[in-house]
């Protein structure tokens, strides 16, 4: 039988050995991933949420060391996912999902930021495109080089336009803001704010979302065997990156603003705002099904639904591919982040 | 037709300081043969170039048929030591282009350069292009091009000194033949006493640089000149002559002109 | 082994033979798709797709030629202008180069503002790329004409025209080929990279724009079938400039004597 311990007496050599194990053990702790993550552009307000979680600690808390890599107008990171070359890739919108999917390129959508597409075509004001029917009529629309073969298709089918009116869009305002007819491409939460800037008017907005074209978009996406091998490290990054968002929509941004103006010195930190402005008045990323299960939720049907508008926009043949196997659920629809949100808005 | 050749105290001094002739006084009468003989350097191509209006003397005049050269239309050829062919057109257009130039149709001018060529024994070389050609055929196909516009002034400059002993000899004897046949004025430059007696009727001796006149020897020799007077005393003798005023001219001390 | 076989066979054997050891590699590692395509799947998607990739190929071919045609206009015009006027050539060569050296692909999204048919704002990118190897070649070539030659039509009394017909045109044409055979390649890669910085899509596209979408929707084995396309372009502008060159060259020139 044990003698009875003075508490005291060992109080001295608990200190020491909690001491050491927390100095043996502290590397282990601090032994974070490495995950590189690619946008699809440079940095912006719209992939504020992740820079948030890059620097309000976030992805460090979940043992993540994240590189975040730009992608920019001559860049395509899309192909440096299944090369294995990233871990996880910021996705436009659900046609890159599909095509994929075509191609048997194995990778999944994990989770969707976006819950309306910001994808817009905008124009002069006084012009008649005040009405978007008026817009296929217009004898200049500008569109860049990867929009030209995807949703440019579906507005040839669906919304009349032609190959005709297309110009390349080199993400530069100058041939839009010269000709009051013409029609170019736009995120809806950002190049408002560049034509006020440059060309001193409100342009007209209309969003793809609201005439059918009603893709998640800036989704989170990763390679099928990343899914199956370590889930927790996709889990750990999709938590992560939601909290930042939640923290950049509703809490202190000005690191996030900061460090995505090192890493893209031409965007300005008016601009930022402006934009963070416009993605909660137009309910990009907080919205419908988000409010209630949490920033990147995404359900079946909606991809279903999606995907059947563009087997009948022509883009892909009915039974082609399976519109399920696009995207995987598992990660997300949890009510992560709520409760931060719940936090950020009542100090308000 | 011929020309009378004159220079008048002509002196030639090239732009890095190089007097290349000096105070030359020479006069050719029409349709003479004389040849320029001198060591290397001494200028006989400056003379050459100068009568052709190739260069412009410093000072004196250069005169042919009277007018200072470049004043009337070139009733000049010019034989070059190289033969100077158009490498890409075949021998008869070679001869042709001097006629091209006046602006004589194609066809004709072909005809001629084909009726040229026969003259210098290449009549079936007509289409051949100068890489085909021997060095010898090449210089005919030269020299027909230089008389094929019936010249006032025929120069011509060392054109068979790159040539074997038995081809210069028989175009030295074709060479007069032409000459005897149109008759121009004939100025030709040589390193070779032999081929400076050979050929014409005086023989004017040059000196090294600058160049000067240091002798100009009568050659009465009958035309037309055969091969085998190579061989015989006259010809031996006039070359004696020549060579003594070359050697002349290398004796630093009691050089006088003859 | 006749010359002309060995330069069919050898370069032929190589390449099937990297071929298969391409399709083993994609076999035996077991390499998916679009990582590293097998060149059977290359073909099979070329087959597959060959009428699209068609269109796009006459395309590029289109642009390509026209550029080169113009490079080859503009070149020699230029050249000539600068071998006639050295007051011209010291007035415009700066901006020449200052063209060539510029890359196209920050060039082309700028010409494409101010150009309105895209057609013609790659035809321009191209030409920019292509036309300063013919300019630079030729002139070279225009003054390295033979300077007997040269004597020889001033002698005759040649304007400048006929000594631009004569002399100097056949004279450049060999550095003209060479400049050519270099433009060839610089017209395709032109044409190429301007469509990818500048073009557009739908009608009017090229290679280039299949590329992009394939790249972009992650096709792999069609970005490298349309890649195949470029690459067969470039062999064959090489082999058509050779045998330009030949035929223009093959008679007279050196280089051709091989």
């Amino acid at each position: 039988m044990p003698e009875p311990i003075d508490a005291r007496a060992l109080r001295r050599p608990c200190a020491i050995a909690l001491i050491a194990a927390t100095l043996l053990l502290a590397p282990l702790a601090r032994a974070a991933d490495p995950v590189v993550f690619a946008t699809n552009w440079k940095a912006q307000a719209a992939h504020g949420g992740f820079y948030q979680a890059l620097v309000d600690g976030s992805y460090a808390r979940y043992g993540l060391d994240v590189t975040i890599r730009q992608g920019g107008p001559q860049v395509n990171n899309r192909p440096l996912l299944p090369a294995g070359r990233i871990d996880f890739l910021m996705t436009g919108n659900l046609l890159h999902a599909f095509d994929n999917l075509k191609n048997g390129v194995p990778t999944l959508q994990v989770a969707a930021i976006f819950q309306k597409d910001p994808q817009a075509l905008i124009a002069h004001p006084g012009q008649g495109y005040e009405r978007f029917e008026r817009m296929k009529d217009a004898p200049l629309v500008l569109v860049a080089k990867d929009a030209q073969f995807t949703w440019w298709q579906w507005l040839k089918v669906t919304q009349g336009f032609r190959d005709e009116q297309l110009k390349p869009y080199t993400f530069n305002l100058g041939p839009f803001l010269a000709n009051p007819r013409a029609v170019q491409q736009g995120y809806s939460i950002a190049e408002p704010i560049y034509v006020r800037r440059e060309g001193g008017f409100e342009p007209v907005v209309h969003l793809l979302a609201d005439h059918g074209f009603d893709t998640y978009s800036t989704l989170i996406e990763a390679r099928a065997e990343t899914v199956r091998n370590r889930p927790d490290l996709v889990q750990r990054f999709v938590d992560a990156s939601i909290l930042g968002w939640y923290g950049y929509l509703y809490g202190d941004r000005h690191a996030a603003n900061a460090a995505m103006l090192r890493d893209n010195p031409e965007i300005s930190v008016d601009e930022l705002e402006a934009s963070v402005a416009l993605m909660r008045s137009q309910g990009i990323v907080d919205s419908s099904d988000a409010l209630r299960l949490g920033i990147g939720t995404m359900n079946a049907t909606r991809i279903r639904h999606f995907f059947r508008s563009m087997v009948q926009a022509g883009l892909y043949s009915p039974g082609q591919i399976d519109p399920d196997q696009v995207a995987t659920l598992q990660f997300v629809n949890k009510g992560v982040g709520l409760d931060v949100k719940r936090r950020l808005t009542e100090k308000r | 037709m011929s020309a009378k050749i004159e220079l008048a105290e002509v002196d030639k001094r090239f732009a890095g300081g190089v007097e290349a002739v000096q105070a030359l006084s020479i006069a050719i009468e029409p349709g003479q043969f004389v040849s320029l003989l001198g060591p290397s350097g001494c200028g006989k191509s400056t003379v050459l170039r100068l009568v052709a209006g190739l260069e412009r003397p410093t000072a004196g005049q250069v005169r042919v048929d009277g007018l200072a050269v470049g004043t009337r239309e070139a009733a000049i050829s010019y034989v070059f030591q190289d033969p100077t062919l158009m490498p890409w057109a075949s021998a008869e257009d070679n001869v042709a282009l001097p006629l091209r130039i006046k602006r004589i149709a194609r066809a004709p001018a072909r005809e001629q350069a084909r009726q040229a060529l026969a003259g210098v024994g290449l009549a079936d070389r007509a289409r051949a292009l100068p890489a085909q050609l021997s060095g010898g055929m090449k210089m005919r196909v030269s020299i027909a091009r230089a008389l094929i516009t019936r010249p006032d002034a025929l120069l011509l400059d060392e054109p068979f000194a790159a040539l074997d002993e038995i081809t210069r000899h028989r175009l030295n004897d074709e060479l007069l033949a032409l000459w005897a046949e149109q008759g121009p004025t004939a100025l030709f430059v040589t390193h070779s006493v032999f081929e400076a007696v050979y050929l014409s009727q005086r023989v004017l001796v040059m000196s090294g640089q600058p160049g000067r006149l240091v002798a100009d020897l009568t050659v009465d020799l009958p035309y037309p000149r055969a091969a085998v007077l190579r061989l015989q005393p006259q010809f031996l003798q006039h070359c004696r002559r020549v060579t003594d005023a070359l050697e002349r001219d290398r004796l630093p001390a009691g050089a006088g002109r003859p | 082994m006749t010359r002309w076989r060995a330069a069919v066979l050898v370069p032929a054997a190589a390449g099937l033979a990297a071929l298969a050891a391409w399709e083993a590699l994609v076999r035996l590692r077991g390499i998916p798709p679009y990582i590293l395509p097998a060149p059977s799947l290359i073909l099979r998607t070329l087959w597959d797709n060959l009428d699209s990739l068609l269109v796009s190929w006459l395309y590029t071919i289109k642009i390509t030629f026209g550029a080169l045609l113009l490079a080859l206009a503009g070149g020699v015009v230029l050249a000539a202008a600068f071998a006639l006027s050295r007051t011209l050539e010291l007035a415009l060569f700066p901006f020449a180069i200052a063209l060539q050296v510029t890359p196209i692909v920050a060039i082309a999204p700028l010409i494409l503002i101010y150009v309105d048919s895209t057609t013609a704002s790659l035809l321009i990118c191209a030409f920019i790329v292509a036309f300063f190897p013919v300019l630079s070649n030729t002139l070279i070539g225009l003054r390295s004409a033979d300077p007997n030659l040269q004597d020889l039509l001033t002698l005759y009394g040649a304007t400048r025209w006929q000594r631009l017909r004569w002399l100097l045109a056949p004279s450049a044409l060999p550095y003209l080929i060479a400049g050519l055979k270099i433009s060839g390649g610089l017209a395709l890669i032109g044409a190429v990279v301007a469509e990818f910085a500048a073009g557009a899509a739908g009608r009017e596209t090229g290679l280039a724009s299949r590329i992009l979408e394939a790249s972009f929707r992650t096709e792999i084995p069609k970005m490298y079938a349309a890649l195949t396309l470029v690459a067969l372009t470039g062999v064959a502008i090489y082999l058509a400039s050779n045998a330009l060159s030949r035929a223009l060259l093959g008679r007279w020139h050196p280089s051709e004597r091989l």
